[in-house]
């Protein structure tokens, strides 16, 4: 049998989507014998772009290095995967989408106080992009797997579709569908601000005051953080229908959400996640899904 | 008749479906801590439960969406590739269907004109042009258009393709608009009435209010003629 080519590139991201292939564990080891990875630059040099079957791209595209690098996965792979959260949504890095070019690098070269060579900006730098961009907006992507990085259970699901052994249903459930612990109504509860964890077990962080992401984040992690009394960042992305119903909104649904459950008024959630919006769209901030909304000004939230 | 799915391994209990639902459709287990659908046959399909539910626990079957452009197609594209089983609407597409709503459509369309003619008599301009200019504020748009030629664009992008509108914008002052087809010329048509009519007067001037109101600029309509072949306003417009 032949096996299936596997080229994998990694633009502006951590290498945390490759280092979560790796954490198939013996779950590889029955893959190798079904594949071959033709390239893959955390574990071998090769400086060239091989035909492949299947292009696995992490990261989004911050320089014109990465739009390049790009163009040519999409010349030699016949199908190509974004893989994780900054392939699919710019991911963290997309907070550069606030502010532009221009701002961010005479910020770092010529304001700041520590900034030497009279604001010179450095040479033989591939010259950056206007802003971060997801891979859908400059090539065709046939699949997206979210997630940061995605958790190995969906990597190995994706994986067995993609070589055709089976076609295995992927949930399209929020991180609540995971998690194990129970919201309830409650009273009196007060909106706790900053960085808190779970003071309860087995109370949705929801209903204890805390904002947690998880109903409005498709699950491509299942619920390791909230199961651990640590709020969700939405580090998966927006859900299904935030994706597919302009009106609905990370802020809007969690706020309404929220003071359902708990009595806190919904204005004071909005007005909260405003002012945070750097840390409640974090993901999802170059995504034209996010930015596009009628209901959502991040620059104008973020003072810009 | 519509089918409603609770996932209950998803479901964290939260009774905001039981909340939500206008018609009462499910009950709370007390004892399991997880919502029964109890009066399904009262579903009538508004989704506010699947909406507020924050697991995406519940599902429906056999239900139709009610507008076509509710969802984001481009979104929905990318959707239906996050995974394998994203429904996707499932909008009637049957032509007779369309036909006679539009008939329907059009009947009422005639008589509000006319009703609001004999009840206001010369404030009819004025009922269409409120009426575009609420309409410009209430519809969503993805961001506030720059120029009068961007208004301009988005207004002609929204009346298509029920309307086959052609703008002419010298840039300044002066604008000319010509529609070929229109949904209301082939009604006069088959109802046999005379273009610019009432319905006509508040068409135009709706259209005049929302490119205005979208623009943020004034439009002073100086001359509508209706003719066999199509019709032609011109317009002042005086950006702010």
């Amino acid at each position: 049998m032949m096996k299936t080519r596997i080229s994998t590139e990694w633009l502006s991201g951590c290498s945390g989507c490759h280092i979560a292939i790796v954490d198939l564990h013996e779950k590889l080891l029955n893959l190798i014998d079904d594949v071959e990875f033709v390239r893959i630059p955390v574990l071998m040099d090769e400086k060239e772009y091989p035909e492949a079957d299947v292009g696995i791209v992490e990261g989004a595209i911050r320089s014109e290095h990465d739009r390049k690098c790009l163009l040519r996965m999409r010349e030699t792979c016949k199908t190509l995967v974004a893989f994780g959260t900054c392939a699919v949504y710019g991911g963290p890095s997309g907070i550069g989408w606030l502010y532009g070019k221009d701002t961010i690098l005479n910020k770092i070269y010529k304001d700041t106080v520590t900034a030497t060579d009279d604001g010179k900006l450095p040479e033989g730098a591939p010259e950056l992009e206007q802003s971060v961009i997801p891979l859908n907006e400059v090539v065709d992507i046939d699949f997206y797997i979210p997630g940061c990085p995605p958790h190995p259970y969906f990597i190995a699901l994706s994986i067995k579709t993609l070589l055709g052994a089976s076609v295995p249903e992927i949930s399209i459930k929020t991180v609540c569908s995971a998690c194990k612990r129970r919201m309830e109504k409650r009273e009196g509860v007060k909106l706790q601000r900053g960085m808190s964890t779970a003071s309860e077990e087995d109370i949705c962080l929801l209903s204890q005051g805390i904002i947690c992401l998880g109903s409005v984040t498709l699950d491509r992690c299942q619920a390791q953080c909230p199961n651990k009394g640590v709020a969700c960042a939405g580090c998966a992305g927006p859900s299904i229908d935030i994706i597919t119903e302009p009106h609905l909104d990370i802020r809007t649904l969690i706020a309404k959400r929220m003071s359902l459950l708990t009595g806190i008024d919904r204005i004071e959630i909005l007005d909260y996640m405003e002012k945070e919006a750097k840390t409640f769209y974090s993901y999802a901030i170059s995504s034209p899904i996010i930015y596009k909304k009628p209901t959502v000004e991040i620059r104008e939230w973020a003072g810009n | 008749m519509i089918k409603i799915t609770i996932d209950e391994d998803a479901c964290v209990g939260c009774e905001l479906c039981v909340d939500e639902c206008p018609t009462d459709v499910f009950e709370f287990n007390e004892e399991k801590l997880l919502p029964k659908v109890v009066r399904e046959k009262e579903c009538f399909g508004c989704l506010s439960c699947s909406e507020i539910c924050p697991a995406s626990a519940i599902t429906h079957e056999d239900i139709i969406y009610s507008e076509e452009y509710y969802h984001d197609n481009e979104n929905l594209a990318l959707a239906s590739r996050l995974a394998v089983d994203v429904p996707l609407p499932n909008t009637p597409s049957d032509d007779a269907h369309k036909k006679a709503a539009l008939d329907d459509l059009g009947i009422r369309l005639l008589s509000v004109a006319s009703i609001f003619r004999q009840t206001l008599g010369g404030s009819l301009p004025a009922v269409g042009t409120m009426a575009g200019r609420t309409l410009a504020t209430q519809l969503p748009r993805y961001r506030i258009p720059e120029s009068f030629k961007e208004a301009l664009d988005i207004a002609v992008r929204q009346f298509t393709p029920a309307w086959d509108i052609k703008p002419d914008y010298d840039g300044s002052s002066k604008l000319e608009i010509k529609v070929k087809s229109c949904f209301i010329r082939e009604l006069c048509k088959t109802e046999g009435i005379e273009l610019g009519g009432d319905l006509c007067v508040l068409f135009y001037n709706y259209m005049a209010g929302y490119i205005g109101k979208l623009a943020n600029a004034r439009l002073k309509l100086t001359e509508s003629c209706p003719g066999s072949k199509e019709c032609k306003y011109d317009i002042e417009v005086f950006v702010k």
